[in-house]
């Protein structure tokens, strides 16, 4: 899971990402509007943490603008200014929920991985495919009612593939969804972490499907 | 909409210990112009009676000079013999009777210039003498004197020498009728003038009425924009007060715009002191500890601080705000969708039900506060359903008009208590839901100072009923 911070005060900006990243989330960031609008213009990210009070470009044309080109993305909006048209508008410009500051992290955290599941399709925090079941909230994956230890970017990419099993995820879009932007990427590493992955949780719980990518539990349409 | 007559009364004037009103201005209007106008018509009075006077006096005297005349054609006589008046006689055959008839007030006199002794006398004096005023030097004298019968009367006196011998020749004739035609044409006069100045006054009266009307127009207008009912004073007035209406609008508009500086201000203060405090506290969670802990209580007593003054700031700065009003069911509709937005994917459906029409007596701004809160708090506490509902209100006994916005969920509810903490300040009853700060409160003390008020019970669903109660056009 891929996750766009946009937050111009460099505290805020670091903080969130620190929390992000402990939760499991790979996390890219920008610090204005602008740099915020191109990298989530350019690169397919699950969710987006975006501050309204951006310098260069306002977060609420920020947001437009995404929305205008198709981007559909989860976007988080922060805002100091929790007056009701401040957050209708930013409701209206096509945010998916709001978090007003100041805000305890945790609250921050528990909005973003309900985005991420939601737009998914998934109502609970707990997912489960076979005997595998990823409780979102406390970042804790079991087998069989067994705990698992992952490193974190195992994690990134079991949660990837639970929030979207059943379909064929190509080794790109897995790359995409689990790495930050500046991280060197090989697409071989994938088939390390998916080699390590089917030793944790049982190998038959992964197939891969030649030619086109990965594949976690039964098949669905789409 | 309510059709009740607007009843409350506009607090102007007479309040205790106010200093005394001054006179109207129509009252003055009239009042300067009853007065000038009656001095003017006594005048003109005066003036014609005077007029009228002399030309009658004038009259007179060319009547009496023609009586004098006659009398001196009758008196000359080239045939009368010598003696003390060689060629006059007593003049006989007069024209008019009257100086026949004895006392009449029409007299007549002859006498020698130089003596005082009478030579003829008109039979109507029968005797008694004529008193005149000497002629003197003079050719010619009129004026008035005293008649035999002590009457008034106005006398013509000519010297006329006959045959060398200068005469003096005398008509007087009594007043009596004279005056009296004078003082009924005063008395007709009178009252003419005193209907036409009557008449003169009502139009007065009526012009400054009719003149003044764009000045309650004015104050009307003004009214309806401090009640709320007008944003702005209709400037379509004369010329002459037309700039009064113009200044009051840019007054108006500016204190609009005073209120919307400061809202920003506030606006600015917030961002700028809860990013760092978001910071504070959230670096002070990732490192826990003694000064962990406190650095984390001291910053959300100070976040909740700035949250309770800026919420007072507001308000002090919208209680001045006169003359706005908002449509209320765009404001809701905006908001449900919104919300929707967010809580649909939590399965819990939003419900509006809102008459088209009412108007919110107040700040658009305001209604959106009070209105997200509760429909917020409403969601988040929800199981499936919340319903927004308006309705206006026709409370008996109640000046103002009202409406009332229900909004009800069916989620776990609060008991009495919980519902009474929940409207004091600052209160939150939860603190494991993030972001409940439920804010009840401050919808509270919003309503109240809109002369609303806010209730709190329990829905038919078992969740919360808050009834928002908000003054509407």
């Amino acid at each position: 899971m891929r996750i766009l911070v946009v937050e111009d005060d460099s505290d805020l900006n670091r903080q969130l990402v620190a929390a992000l990243t402990e939760a499991g989330y790979a996390v890219d960031t920008a610090h204005d509007g602008e740099e915020g609008h191109f990298m989530g213009d350019t690169e397919p990210y699950d969710a987006v943490v975006l501050d309204l009070g951006l310098p260069t470009l306002d977060g609420l044309s920020v947001l437009e603008n995404w929305r205008r080109d198709g981007r559909t993305m989860p976007v988080l909006i922060l805002t100091a200014r929790d007056r009701w048209s401040d957050k209708v508008a930013g409701i209206d410009a096509g945010a998916d929920d709001y978090v007003a500051k100041p805000f305890h992290m945790e609250e921050v955290l528990a909005r973003v991985r309900a985005l991420v599941r939601r737009a998914a399709g998934h109502a609970s925090n707990e997912i489960t495919c076979g005997s595998v079941r990823l409780d979102l909230r406390a970042g804790r994956v079991t087998v069989d009612g067994t705990p698992i230890k992952l490193t974190s970017h195992e994690y990134r990419l079991l949660s990837y593939l639970m929030h979207h099993q059943g379909k064929v995820i190509s080794r790109t879009e897995l790359t995409e969804h689990l790495y930050e932007q500046d991280f060197d990427r090989d697409s071989n590493t994938v088939e390390v972490f998916v080699g390590r992955l089917r030793k944790k949780i049982g190998s038959d719980m992964i197939e891969t499907i030649r030619g086109l990518g990965y594949r976690l539990g039964e098949a669905v349409d789409g | 909409m309510t059709a009740e007559p607007q009843t409350a009364e506009p607090r102007t004037g007479s309040a205790p210990g106010a200093p005394v009103r001054q006179r109207s201005l129509s009252g003055r209007l009239v009042l300067v112009a009853a007065v000038w106008s009656t001095l003017a018509l006594v005048i003109a009075g005066f003036i014609l009676v005077g007029l009228y006077r002399a030309a009658g006096e004038r009259a007179f005297d060319t009547q009496l000079e023609v009586h004098l005349n006659t009398i001196l054609a009758e008196m000359v006589s080239p045939d009368a013999s010598g003696g003390a008046t060689p060629g006059v006689k007593r003049p006989e055959n007069l024209p008019e009777p009257r100086f026949s008839l004895p006392l009449s007030g029409w007299y007549w006199t002859v006498r020698k210039a130089e003596a005082a002794d009478i030579l003829f006398a008109s039979p109507s004096l029968v005797g008694d003498p004529l008193t005149l005023p000497p002629l003197g030097e003079k050719e010619t004298l009129s004026g008035f004197a005293q008649g035999p019968r002590n009457e008034e009367v106005r006398f013509l006196q000519n010297r006329i020498a006959i045959e060398n011998v200068p005469y003096v020749i005398a008509v007087a004739a009594g007043t009596a009728g004279f005056r009296e035609e004078v003082s009924q044409f005063a008395r007709q006069v009178g009252l003419t003038l005193l209907a036409f100045g009557a008449g003169l006054v009502g139009a007065i009266f009526l012009q400054v009425r009719v003149g003044l009307r764009p000045l309650s127009r004015l104050r009307a207008s003004l009214s309806a924009v401090r009640m709320g009912d007008a944003e702005s004073i209709d400037e379509n007035l004369p010329r002459e007060i037309a700039p009064l209406a113009v200044e009051l609008n840019a007054l108006i508009l500016s204190n609009r715009e005073i209120v919307e500086r400061a809202r920003t201000h506030v606006g600015n203060l917030a961002h700028g002191l809860k990013t760092p405090l978001s910071v504070i506290a959230n670096e002070a969670r990732a490192n826990p500890g003694p000064l962990a802990d406190k650095v984390d209580e001291q910053a959300s007593i100070m976040s909740t601080q700035i949250q309770h003054h800026l919420e007072r700031a507001r308000m002090a700065a919208q209680r001045r705000v006169i003359g706005v009003s908002c449509e209320v069911e765009p404001v809701l509709d905006r908001l449900v969708r919104a919300m929707d937005r967010i809580y649909q994917r939590r399965g819990i459906g939003l419900k509006l039900s809102a008459p088209a029409g009412i108007r919110f007596r107040g700040e658009k701004q305001d209604l959106e506060e009070m209105s997200g809160n509760l429909i917020d708090n409403a969601c988040k506490w929800a199981a499936a359903q919340v319903t927004v509902t308006v309705r206006a209100l026709h409370e008996s006994g109640s000046a103002r008009s009202m409406f009332e916005l229900v909004i009800e969920d069916d989620g776990p509810g609060l008991s009495e208590e919980e519902r009474k903490e929940a409207i004091k300040r600052g209160r939150r009853l939860d603190e494991t839901v993030p972001g409940t700060g439920l804010g009840l409160s401050i919808v509270a003390d919003l309503a109240a100072l809109y002369g609303g008020r806010l209730d709190l019970d329990r829905a038919g669903t078992g969740g919360l009923r808050a009834r928002l109660v908000l003054p509407s056009l």
